[in-house]
């Protein structure tokens, strides 16, 4: 048995480093004055963890017992975590909000760690204690990094919310989870896929089933768990709004693909690649279903009447998880690979548009739609690259917003699933409209106030590029992307 | 027909049921705490009965011995905290209990209808400790999630002494 744990070891290096770090840095903090030595010992550990982590590529395996998985799934979803932290540890790193902390600098910079190890943790876990336990080390530091700014009201606000809502949903999913144990007598997802298809009581599991959604739905913002979403990111530093946004969403997307394709597929049928049998006691397809639509309507139709940047994309945020269900709903290689596709396009173009917003609320005190006004003819380098991530959002060509959402519609006009397709398209043309209402006031609009011309610095514009250069690179050239998505899909472990 | 472990197990789902009502419906904070202890006293019991006696022992020393005695330590060593006025007005009483009430129907109504999975018992299993299997299973199949917990509860710590740490005013420039 001790063999086994040994043997495991080499496979969770990444994660290793990454606790080595975290417990590093608490000590560093502690002994230097100098904040920027804790964020050089949190970006040596990332890119040490990225390195650690290329070796594990083609690996396909169950370590610690069948608890967590290595394979090529884990391996597309914490290269995108950990490309996102590294990105916002230094987006924080030009962000007045993060270095005005001063002496509790040093402690945000190890919470992102913390952070990143939980999300890994979540992409990982194929046993519900395991996937409970990284959705709580996620949230707990969520809660903590959202409130970070204590002296602001806002900020405590946003993370009381945070955690009231997050205490709630943990508080329903491990009640599902109970259920599910009391069904099954098993933690694990394989396990629990042999006792499902060999047949339970198919009302209860139903209910357990949806319990759990709350927990993941509630880590996604998908409607209706997303009452938190436009409160914590107006009221947390953006730093955190963007990590939240991206990496935390897809950590809780990862988990989600993981349960339903591990869970609620049969294990008798023979595997196809295209139309993976559904155990039919579990109408999995229909409650995602109805997550998607309401998710990417309501998140679209409410950001209409948003005039807070920072609430206008947190509904927009809402609204592209919706558009992430709609691939994951279809429930086959296609439309999972779609999906990561969509979550990398996604990265760069929303970590973008935050980070423009930010550096514009550096400046001007305001993430107010009015005190755009003009700002594309003042600041034209501003206004052109915010004016490309919004084209990216919308899902417009040559970005590589309408690679993402190419691969997703195809996917399901291939399952024929045309109506869905068809909201999604529609969805998509509102997004048009609140989207170009940015666009009109940066560049049709003039200031009414003396908005200042907002100067950058060369790091800030060469950070501003590394997102945008991506944003257009892949939407002209997007082979290599896709084949990544299709092979990540390809195998998962125990099926 | 009910026998002796029936007649218990029902006394202690009387005390958690009851105690519980007090903790929500009491408008005076020191008598939820109190009213805390028997919950927690009863899920205690429950443990007992189905011969988890590390788990029933844990609870005691963790939650009644331990967290129960901290909490009623900050409501009375904090000034002014049973004088304030705390909001505990309900709104929307009537489609909330109907919400309720429909929740707990269903969850009721599943627990009788469904088949549930039985543990096979032996005596080995009802008369042994249970502490050595839970020691035994720490160090081998649940070691990652017991060692993740460990990451989660330093993280909880710290973060609560960030959280709860005074900052100095900012300084005027």
């Amino acid at each position: 048995m001790l063999e086994q744990v040994y043997n495991s070891l080499q496979f969770i290096k990444p994660e290793l480093i990454l606790v080595g770090t975290l417990l590093v840095s608490i000590i560093v903090d502690l002994i230097f004055k100098n904040k920027k030595v804790v964020v050089a010992f949190v970006i040596l550990g990332l890119v040490l963890s990225f390195y650690y982590l290329t070796f594990l590529n083609s690996i396909n395996q169950l370590i610690f017992f069948n608890m967590y998985a290595i394979d090529p799934f884990a391996y597309f979803f914490k290269i995108f975590l950990l490309v996102a932290t590294i990105g916002i540890v230094l987006f924080s790193v030009l962000s007045k909000e993060i270095s005005d902390l001063k002496s509790r600098e040093g402690e945000f910079y190890y919470f992102l760690v913390a952070l990143t190890i939980g999300m890994f943790l979540m992409t990982s876990s194929t046993n519900l204690i395991m996937m409970y336990l990284a959705i709580e080390l996620t949230s707990l530091t969520s809660y903590m990094l959202a409130g970070f700014m204590k002296e602001e009201k806002s900020s405590s606000e946003a993370s009381l919310k945070y955690v009231l809502y997050g205490a709630f949903s943990s508080g329903m999913m491990l009640y599902g989870i109970s259920i599910i144990y009391g069904l099954t007598g098993s933690f694990d997802l394989l396990a629990i896929n042999m006792a499902i298809a060999d047949g339970v009581s198919s009302l209860a599991l139903l209910i357990s089933t949806v319990l759990m959604f709350v927990g993941f739905g509630y880590k996604i913002s998908a409607v209706p768990f997303h009452f938190w979403t436009p409160d914590v990111y107006e009221g947390s530093p953006i730093s955190v709004t963007t990590i939240l946004s991206v990496a935390s969403k897809a950590a809780g997307f990862s988990m989600l693909m993981r349960t339903a394709k591990i869970m609620f597929i049969d294990p008798y049928a023979a595997p196809t690649v295209n139309d993976w049998q559904i155990i039919d006691s579990v109408p999995i397809v229909e409650i995602l279903t109805i997550l998607s639509v309401l998710t990417m309507t309501l998140g679209n139709l409410v950001a209409i009447w948003q005039s807070n940047l920072k609430r206008l994309l947190a509904y927009s945020s809402i609204a592209h998880a919706g558009y992430l269900l709609l691939g994951v709903l279809t429930m086959n290689n296609e439309g999972y690979s779609a999906t990561l596709i969509y979550f990398v396009t996604y990265l760069f173009m929303n970590v973008g548009a935050f980070l423009i917003v930010m550096l514009v609320s550096n400046k001007l005190n305001s993430s107010d739609i009015d005190s755009y006004k003009g700002l594309g003819m003042k600041s034209p380098f501003i206004g052109v690259m915010f004016a490309l991530f919004l084209i990216s959002l919308t899902g417009l060509p040559p970005t590589a917003g309408f690679v993402g959402k190419l691969y997703i519609f195809a996917a399901l006009v291939n399952k024929k699933l045309i109506l869905l397709a068809v909201i999604g398209v529609l969805n998509s043309v509102v997004s048009l409209y609140y989207y170009v209402r940015i666009f009109r006031n940066m560049f049709l609009r003039e200031s009414d106030i003396e908005t200042p011309e907002i100067k950058l610095s060369l790091a800030e514009k060469l950070l501003i590029l590394v997102f945008a250069i991506p944003t257009i690179g892949l939407g002209l050239y997007f082979a290599p992307l896709v084949e990544f998505a299709h092979a990540s899909v390809e195998i998962f472990s125990g099926n | 027909m009910l026998n002796l472990y029936d007649y218990i197990f029902y006394f202690f789902a009387i005390v958690i049921l009851g105690s519980s009502f007090v903790v929500v419906f009491s408008r005076n904070i020191v008598h939820s705490a109190f009213a805390l202890l028997f919950t927690f006293f009863g899920v205690a019991g429950f443990y007992v009965l189905l011969s988890a006696d590390f788990l029933a022992i844990t609870q005691l020393l963790v939650y009644v011995g331990g967290i129960l005695v901290l909490l009623l330590f900050g409501v009375m060593l904090t000034n002014n905290i049973v004088n304030v006025e705390i909001k505990s007005g309900t709104m929307q009483t009537l489609p909330a209990s109907l919400i309720a009430a429909l929740i707990a129907g269903l969850l009721c109504g599943i627990f009788y209808v469904s088949n549930w999975y039985l543990v096979p018992t032996t005596p080995e299993l009802l008369n042994n400790t249970t502490a050595v299997a839970i020691g035994y299973a720490f160090i081998t199949t649940w070691i990652l999630p017991f060692e993740v917990a460990s990451v989660v509860l330093l993280v909880a710590m710290i973060g609560a002494v960030i959280i709860a740490r005074r900052e100095k005013a900012p300084e005027v420039e």
